[in-house]
């Protein structure tokens, strides 16, 4: 990786494979950051509330740089396809929902049927490629406003995510962050050990 | 009741495909979407022959495949992984015999020629086998844009050409090689994933309208080459790069094949 890598294929990597629902993770993400007028983020400038865990997120997190591990991507297990980031430099924020699609393109409808077959013939493998090239050419020319809704959020931006001392578990010996263990008189106790 | 059978006609003989069928919808490349009430679905590769709606009995006519005439052509790699070489770094690249990127046994060695063209300079290099590839060194020295073509002549005449960076090089505007049959690529700086990627076949220097174009990319499923372009007016076609691999052009005229492999530079 000598180069600075194009968005998609930063996700892509990320994600391992390319799939239809990182290819649409690609583009909100693409979307928010120039609607928002923001570079990847670096330290918590940016701030992503996910209300999925499926693998368009993996898109938000390698564009957008809000990952899990940095505090600044918010997951809300609420099943549904809608990101909203915020800027904390420009203090404001999209929310970026996707469009229901009511009949899905049969390429799709396909291609999920091939996903979910475990093993594939030679043909079937040669299908499924050729879906996916189909799907990923579609997603990814298809105007903006076709596949997404987005509206200006009013969303109050918490703090930067707090850095807790680690104390010792008395029960395992392990190390946990002070507001997660437990009280047992003088001593701490983790999570797993109650 | 408004479902319909769905029969497929194959050479002359109708044979039931899908019962209760309540949605056709007819997509891209000649396929067919079925639905059924028992929410069966299928995708086939034919056309609609007869609807008799009274007898609730929908004819289709399966589209045969062009069976796949493979044949023998040339086309060259890099040994690397991430697409380039770095200045200092020994650049080599591997010469492969077969089709579709599916390599057959070694090219042999008797007959074939290898050249590059690098600040406009051009040189002949040396070819050697190295387990079951034929490899070609490019020297550590190289810095810039390198243009590598091999050349096989025999009942028909191979071509195989690649573009080959060494450092770190934004060029645009190649000049072609000047080979008999040539894929020129329009824009050699954007080869990305995501988007569309323009090449042109050159036929003594002359655009050639018309020619069709194979590619294809590492790694593929099918057996046969995944796409096939035409070149327009003025020798061009274009394609959308939805695969993370290198690709390969081949086109072939009066008996010489041409590829060029695009490198992917990440
Ligand atoms: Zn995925
Ligand atoms: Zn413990």
């Amino acid at each position: 990786m000598c180069k600075n890598m194009p968005p998609l294929e930063l996700a892509i990597q990320f994600h391992g494979h390319i799939c239809p629902g990182l290819l649409m993770g690609v583009r909100a993400a693409e979307f928010a950051q120039k609607y928002l007028d923001v570079s990847p983020d670096q330290d918590e400038e940016l701030l992503a509330v996910v209300e999925t865990n499926s693998c368009g997120v993996d898109a938000i997190q390698s564009i957008l740089g809000c990952t899990f591990g940095k505090g600044n991507l918010i997951f809300r297990d609420y099943g549904k396809s809608v990101y909203t980031i915020a800027s904390r430099d420009k203090d404001r924020a999209v929310r970026i929902a996707q469009k229901y699609q009511a009949q899905p393109h049969p390429d799709n409808v396909r291609y999920r049927e091939l996903s979910r077959q475990g093993t594939l013939t030679e043909e079937e493998a040669a299908e499924k490629e050729n879906l996916l090239a189909s799907i990923f050419e579609r997603i990814m020319t298809t105007p903006f406003e076709e596949l997404f809704n987005w509206q200006e959020a009013d969303f109050a931006i918490p703090e930067k995510a707090q850095i807790y001392p680690t104390v010792q578990c008395s029960i395992c010996g392990e190390g946990v962050m002070e507001p997660r263990a437990i009280m047992n008189g003088q001593l701490y106790v983790c999570p797993t050990c109650t | 009741m408004c479902e319909a059978n769905v029969y497929l006609s194959r050479e002359g003989l109708e044979e039931l495909l899908m019962e209760g069928v309540d949605r056709i919808i007819p997509g891209d490349d000649d396929n067919i979407f079925l639905e059924n009430v028992f929410g069966e679905r299928r995708l086939v590769k034919a056309r609609i022959k007869e609807m008799e709606l009274v007898r609730h009995r929908i004819v289709l006519e399966e589209i045969k495949e062009a069976a796949v005439r493979p044949h023998l052509e040339l086309w060259l790699e890099p040994d690397t992984d991430h697409g380039h070489f770095h200045p200092g770094e020994e650049a080599r690249m591997k010469l492969f015999q077969g089709f579709n990127m599916r390599a057959h046994e070694a090219a042999s060695m008797e007959g074939l020629e290898a050249f590059v063209r690098i600040n406009g300079q051009l040189r002949e290099l040396a070819l050697h086998k190295h387990h079951d590839a034929m490899e070609i060194e490019l020297g550590q020295e190289l810095e810039g844009l390198a243009q590598i073509y091999v050349h096989y002549k025999g009942e028909s005449e191979l071509y195989a050409t690649a573009v080959m960076e060494v450092g770190h090089h934004h060029h645009r505007g190649l000049q072609p090689l000047g080979l008999p049959l040539e894929i020129v690529p329009l824009d050699y700086s954007h080869a990305r994933l995501g988007e569309n990627y323009g090449i042109q076949v050159l036929k003594d220097g002359q655009p050639l309208a018309g020619a069709e174009v194979r590619a294809t990319f590492n790694g593929t499923q099918s057996r046969d080459y995944p796409h096939h372009l035409k070149t327009d007016g003025e020798g061009k076609c274009r394609l959308f790069l939805t695969a993370r691999g290198n690709y390969l052009f081949s086109v072939i005229h009066d008996n010489t094949t041409s590829t060029f492999t695009l490198i992917k530079s990440f």
